[in-house]
Parts: C-alpha cells; structure tokens; sequence
C-alpha cells in the first residue's frame, strides 16, 4: 500500500493516521512517509493510531522515532494508540518520550487536556 | 532519419541490447558487463562514446563507472553533483536531456567539451523506482539525436539499471556479510570461574545488524555487549561495526554501563543521524559476583539460578540509542550467586509475527537452565528456532558464573 492510502481523519486542531495491521522491513519505509507527510502539514495534535497493527518489528519503531523527531521540532504534539504493540513500544523505551493511549478516545481525552 | 535505414534493423538492434544484457546477467562473476554493454550501445547508436554514472545516493554525486571511447572520465574519477551540468540535471529530472551544443557553459565535465563532444545524449537508470545513475552517448560531429535513439539508449539503460542494481546487491550481500564475520569474537575470552558461548545466524537472504562483543577490561571485569541495528544488509553492518568500536572505546573510559550507553547515544546522534540500535551493556566485576547493565531499548537478559525456574531480569527499559538527545536511562546491579546463567539476546530469537511476544519470552525462560552455557545456547536454538528459516538475525550470548565445585 501506498503512503496515499494510510487513512487520515482531520478535525480543526487534530490528525488521525492509522498504520497497516503489520509493519516490518516491507512497508515500514512507507509507514514513515506518511507520518511524516502527516507531520508536515502541521496539526497540533498528530494521533498515530496502531489500534490494528499487531505487529511492528524495529523498523516500524524507526518509523515512530522519526515522526517523533519531526513532532518534537514542529510543536506538534504527538500520541500514539497501540493496544497490541504496548511491550515493543516499552522495551524500546518510545513510551517514555510518547504518550501511548489504549483506546483512540482516551488519546482524543488526553490530547484535549494538553500536552503532558 | 539517415542513421535509421528502417523499422527492422530498430527491432534488431532492440535484440542485441536485449541479448548483450540476458548473457551477462546469467554470468554471476562478469563485473565487466556494464563496460560491454556500453561498447554494444556505442555501436548500435553509432556514437563515439558512451558511459555510465553511478549515483552515490549519500554525497548526492554521480560517479563514472564505465565508459566506452571516454575512458578518461572513469580514470579519473569524475564527480557530478545531482541537479548540475548535464548528466546531473538528468539525475535530478529523471527524464532524457539532449544537448547540440557541447561547452562549459552546459557541461560540467570538462573532459566531455575537451575531448571535442559536439552532441550528446543521455537518460537515467532507474530501478525500482530510484535513479541510480545516467547513461549517456556522446558524437564527435554535429548530430541530432532523434526520438528513436532515445528510446534505445533508454531500453539499453533500464536494462543496465537492474543488472547494475543485481550485482551491487550481490556485491553488498557478500561485504555485509564478510564484515559482520570480521567484527564478531573470533574466541570468547577465557575466565576461571566462569564459561561463556554465543551463536550467531544470519536472516535469511541477509545479514541484519546484530551484534554482540564480550572483552577484558583493564580493570578485571567484563564487559558483554549484545545489539541490533536497525536494518538489514551493508548499511547496518558499518553502523554496527563504528558501534561495536565505539563502545569499546567508551568502555575503557568508564566502568559503568549507563555512562557508556550514554557517550555511545551522543557520538551516534552526532556521526550517524538517523541510525537506531537497541543495546545491552553488562559489565561483570571481576569476582564475578555481580553484575551491572544498562538497556537502551533492548530486551533484558534471562536469568537462571540453581533450583530456580529461569526469569527475565527486572531492569528498567531505557530508550534505545539515536532516538533523542540526553536520554535518561537506568543502570541496575544484579547479584550473580555461583551456578547462575545470564543469556541475552536479540529480537530475532523471540519475536515472531504469528505468535504473541510473552509466549515466545516464556518459552525462552522455560529452555534455559543453570548450566554450562553451550548447553543452554543449543537449548534455546532447539525451541525457539528448531528447523525454522529466520527472517532476521539472532545473536545470543550466554554468561554462566561456574558452581564452587567445578571451578
């Protein structure tokens, strides 16, 4: 699938992407693409949406770093929802530099409380 | 059309592009093929010269790889930026470009208006997608290149594109793969006292970044090291190799693990932006009764203590190397009673697409017991990997503080 396909649901202050069920070496490079370009057109919320993806091996992590490089320079505020991947997204230590929400609504709760 | 007598001879001058390439694609050695290829597409084209330029997708540069009747250019190791001269506006344009009228003031390349170029013309090599270089043909006299030439010096340069693509592939497969072999212990450092044993196994089709490095510091302790950068192939394997380097040379500096993985994340942000690795660094006293590691963001070890069901170690994670400046990451101590098995890891061992994470750790916990390293190193390869063919790499070291009796 295509960066142009990764579904984006805009509202006046927030984006919502949603990632692919799996992302590994095959389309992670995509995945960053089109975070990136989500990152780009600078929301003030970005919510990463993994609530699908049950699979994210350390190339879709890289992916997550480098929006989150890119967030962190814009002033957007980033969050992430990823009920299944939740021990990568601790191993790898991302969940201490990126809120991670268990459900799309608790993230929506967070995000208009402000940053953390 | 005065160089094209007619339809025909374009369809056998189609064929002989064709075969020139099929014939040298099927040679696995023949390194030479671009060079025939270009003296084959100099000759159908009825130019005086042909060549191609490799792009060097890092320094943004074209360089000459090959030429036919310019041979000056490769010598001497011509350099175009992309976006400037000709061949560069090609590269950037991706799109042919025809100049009748050769100087300084259209071509970069000096050697080209020098050798006396009235006219050339020439196309990118894209493959998959990507530009990877410009071909080009060049006439000593007035000519104007017609569409027909475009198109065949186009198909001759898709052509070479995936055969040139194939064989840096190859090329890179076999250097990654000689450079990780260069870079992992020959010998596992010998201790009294204590026993240690490692595997290493490539992905399948690639080596991947693993890594891991056990040494003698000055001081009597050791330092194990386990790691994985992130990506596959050549790439990933000169990041892992300035690492492994790296932290050495940290670890001769400081003796705790935190302030290591610490300087490591700083040099890394600094030389190689962008690059990821998660790393464990263990440092054992030289009594070998305790042990002090950092994560960043790799998997803790599993440990294994006599009569005791094996666990993984409860060490705090810490973000993984290259993410964000001054991460803060916590270093714990870990009390290593005589007969204890420490073994680390990389991801390759437990993860698994179809089957979930805590699973695959609970079976690595439940393969390990306190014992002679090679042992619990063959138990782990049995049950978690057995007759699979991995995609990634796995790397695991196994650290084991011999019982009082056998010592």
């Amino acid at each position: 699938m295509s960066e142009d396909s990764y579904r984006i649901e805009w509202t006046a202050s927030s984006a919502v992407i949603a990632t692919p069920a799996e992302i590994d070496v095959t389309n992670s490079a995509q995945t960053r693409r089109a975070l990136l370009a989500a990152v780009a057109r600078h929301p003030a919320v970005l919510i990463i949406d993994m609530s699908e993806t049950t699979f994210c091996d350390s190339t879709g992590v890289e992916a997550i770093v480098a929006a989150y490089r890119q967030a962190a320079a814009a002033g957007t505020q980033l969050r992430l929802v990823a009920p299944e991947i939740e021990r990568i997204l601790t191993l790898t230590g991302i969940g201490q530099v990126v809120p991670v929400h268990s459900t799309l609504a608790a993230a929506h709760a967070a995000a208009a409380d402000g940053p953390r | 059309m005065g160089a094209w007598p007619g339809s025909d001879s374009v369809q056998v001058r189609l064929r002989d592009i064709q075969s020139i390439t099929d014939a040298a694609l099927s040679r696995l050695e023949d390194h030479d093929f671009l060079a025939a290829l270009l003296e084959r597409t100099r000759s159908i084209l009825q130019a005086d010269t042909a060549a191609a330029l490799l792009l060097d997708p890092v320094a943004g540069q074209l360089t000459a790889t090959a030429a036919a009747g310019l041979e000056e250019e490769v010598r001497q190791g011509v350099r175009i930026p992309v976006g400037r001269g000709f061949a560069g506006r090609i590269a950037a344009e991706r799109r042919p470009v025809i100049l009748d009228h050769v100087d300084h003031t259209t071509v970069l390349n000096p050697i080209l208006w020098a050798k006396g170029i009235h006219a050339l013309l020439g196309v990118p090599l894209i493959a998959g997608g990507r530009v990877i270089g410009v071909m080009h043909v060049g006439s000593l006299t007035p000519r104007e290149f017609s569409a027909e030439d475009v198109e065949l010096l186009q198909l001759a340069a898709d052509r070479a594109a995936n055969a040139v693509q194939s064989i840096t592939a190859r090329e890179d497969k076999i250097a990654a793969a000689a450079l990780q072999r260069s870079l992992l212990p020959a010998a596992l450092p010998v201790r009294d006292g204590a026993q240690l044993a490692a595997r290493y196994v490539p992905g399948e089709g690639t080596v991947g970044g693993d890594w891991y490095d056990v040494f003698n510091l000055p001081s009597g302790d050791l330092g194990i090291v386990i790691g994985d950068v992130t990506g596959s192939g050549l790439p990933a394997a000169v990041i892992m190799g300035r690492m492994r380097s790296a932290l050495r040379a940290y670890a001769l500096d400081s003796p705790e693990p935190v302030e290591v993985l610490s300087r490591l994340d700083a040099k890394m942000q600094h030389f190689e932006p962008g690059a990821l690795a998660t790393v464990s660094y263990a440092v054992v006293e030289s009594a070998l009764d305790r042990m002090h590691i950092c994560l960043a963001g790799h998997y803790p070890p599993v440990i294994a203590r006599p009569g005791e069901p094996a666990a993984l170690a409860e060490i705090p994670p810490g973000l993984l190397i290259g993410a964000i400046a001054a991460a803060q990451r916590k270093q714990v101590t870990i009390e290593l009673s005589p007969g204890t098995l420490v073994g680390f890891y990389t991801d390759g061992l437990v993860e698994r697409r179809d089957q979930p994470i805590d699973e695959r750790l609970a079976r690595l916990c439940g393969a390990v017991t306190a014992g002679p390293p090679d042992a619990a190193c063959a138990a782990v390869m049995a049950e978690l990997v057995g007759g699979e063919v991995v995609r990634d790499d796995i790397a695991v070291v196994m650290f084991w503080r011999q019982p009082a009796e056998t010592q």
